[in-house]
């Protein structure tokens, strides 16, 4: 029996009045790359931030339904989300850096965590960059600006930084959009290499990235998940017609 | 999304092509059936001559598959169509193929004293032309139950092309000078009942492209 990692039932997400989300029911199994699709405004991003409680801090915001993490209800009262989003990391569309050392920027997140043994914190920051395979390219100069890598490379620092938290989850908003074709070839080949420590779910607009890098698709449309299945079913005979259409590039 | 729309155009493209290639095929197969009840030599080595075309026309196919896939990256039901279509246009290939050799068994048995008239060959021709004129509709509309029906069809094209053969041993063992002749009139029953397996495959493949369902192999009993 697979283990499930992620699920959510009947999950509603208002935006004040307006309702992004309806009734989304979504297992996600451990050490699997789920892709979410769809085309702009269905949802996914909004999807992506209820999973690790990123949507809190808006003003207005409600979710209804249930999100579990390893069964246990992600919303429930008590939760510490400092400790769930450790659990679960996020990598967003842009690269994110600090204006810091590419050092610090690794060891950012333990530092938050408490941790403070110089042997520690390097061995983390060294097993963090070669996580995201960036080492080779960075390890001669930790202690210039992270500002100062190219986008690519940014990029996989910030995977780097969230890899250091030694998280379960991977949370992943159209990592790649910004990157050249080599840049995104990398990030890919790594999603394929992270896939054993951790669970990803990925958002993308690229219908040849998400065939590429994930086992299971999901289709999203207007807030409402239409299909999800196997990657392989979903592109070369989707069962709904709105999923064929999308990814067929004859939507709208 | 405008760029899809060009790259729609080019799947009618693909389709008119693939319905062009079709009709040369099913008038070669009309030909070569017709020649060789009739004993028309010319209209024989006008299909020999013909299937020259069918064949650019499968390259030309094959080069546009090959951008489409290369250049469009399609997905779901529009790669089901390629992959399909490459099916259509070998098997469409090789039934010209056989309408040649079946024109060649005409050209020869023009030089010797004409057989008498065979029906079971004359119903093998109409059988199998039936086949492929169905499995081309069956493309051009889509229509997959048609498509099912061919598959039952070529049990009747296997059967013909038995008995024919059957016959004909035992008409060469009556009378040993049309022995000759009568391996001709064999072969010729073996290129119908090739055209006729053809013409299933072009189905399956029409099963395939609508369903994406393979039912390559599980067709023929
Ligand atoms: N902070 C917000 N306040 C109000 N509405 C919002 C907010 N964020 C998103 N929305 C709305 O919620 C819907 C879903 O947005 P979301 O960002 O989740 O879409 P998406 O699928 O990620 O789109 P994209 O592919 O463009 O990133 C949209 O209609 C959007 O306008
Ligand atoms: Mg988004």
């Amino acid at each position: 029996m697979p283990n499930i990692k992620i699920a959510s039932q009947s999950l509603d997400f208002h935006y004040g009045a307006f309702q992004a989300l309806h009734q989304v029911d979504l297992n996600f199994e451990e050490h699997q790359v789920t892709a979410l699709i769809g085309p702009s405004g269905c949802g996914k991003s909004t999807y992506l931030r209820c999973i690790n409680r990123m949507n809190d801090l808006i003003p207005g915001a409600r979710v209804d339904g249930r999100l579990t993490l390893d069964g246990e209800d992600i919303y429930a009262p008590g939760v510490d989300v400092v400790e769930l989003r450790r659990r679960i990391g996020m990598v967003f569309q842009k690269p994110n850096p600090f204006p810091k050392t590419i050092y610090e920027n690794v060891a950012y997140g333990l530092r938050v965590n408490g941790v403070k043994d110089k042997r520690v914190l390097d061995q983390s920051v060294e097993s963090s960059l070669r996580g995201a395979a960036l080492r080779d390219e960075v390890k001669d100069r930790l202690e210039s600006s992270a500002l100062g890598l190219s986008g690519g490379q940014q990029q996989r620092l910030c995977i780097a930084r969230a890899l250091a938290v030694r998280p379960e989850v991977l949370l992943m908003d159209e990592p790649a959009s910004a990157l050249d074709p080599i840049a995104t070839q990398k990030i890919e080949d790594l999603i394929h290499e992270l896939k054993r420590d951790l669970t990803i779910i990925i958002v993308t607009h690229s219908m040849q990235q998400a065939a590429r890098v994930s086992d299971r698709t999901a289709f999203f449309y207007l807030g409402k998940l239409i299909e999800e299945g196997d990657t392989r079913t979903i592109f070369t005979r989707p069962r709904n017609k709105q999923t064929e259409d999308y990814i067929t590039g004859r939507f709208g | 999304m405008q760029q899809r729309i060009h790259f729609t155009q080019k799947l009618d493209e693909l389709r008119m092509q693939l319905i062009r290639m079709a009709a040369l095929t099913e008038k070669a197969v009309h030909d070569a059936t017709r020649a060789y009840l009739e004993n028309d030599t010319d209209l024989a080595e006008s299909v020999v001559m013909n299937d020259a075309a069918v064949n650019d026309m499968e390259d030309a196919i094959d080069t546009f598959n090959l951008e489409l896939l290369a250049l469009d990256q399609p997905m779901a039901k529009d790669l089901r169509l390629i992959i399909g279509s490459m099916r259509l246009t070998v098997n469409l290939e090789r039934i010209g193929d056989e309408c040649v050799n079946l024109a060649h068994r005409t050209l020869f048995l023009s030089t010797r004293p004409p057989l008498p008239a065979n029906a079971r060959m004359e119903r093998l021709c109409a059988h199998v032309q039936d086949m492929l004129t169905k499995a081309v509709r069956a493309f051009v509309d889509e229509d997959t139950v048609l498509a099912g029906e061919i598959c039952a069809m070529d049990h009747t094209a296997d059967e013909l092309s038995l008995k024919v053969l059957k016959e004909a041993i035992s008409t060469m063992v009556e009378e040993t000078r049309i022995v000759e002749r009568s391996v001709h009139v064999i072969m010729a029953s073996r290129h119908l009942e090739r055209i006729g397996d053809l013409a299933t495959n072009l189905a399956e493949a029409v099963i395939f492209i609508k369903e994406g369902q393979n039912v390559k192999h599980r067709c023929k009993g």
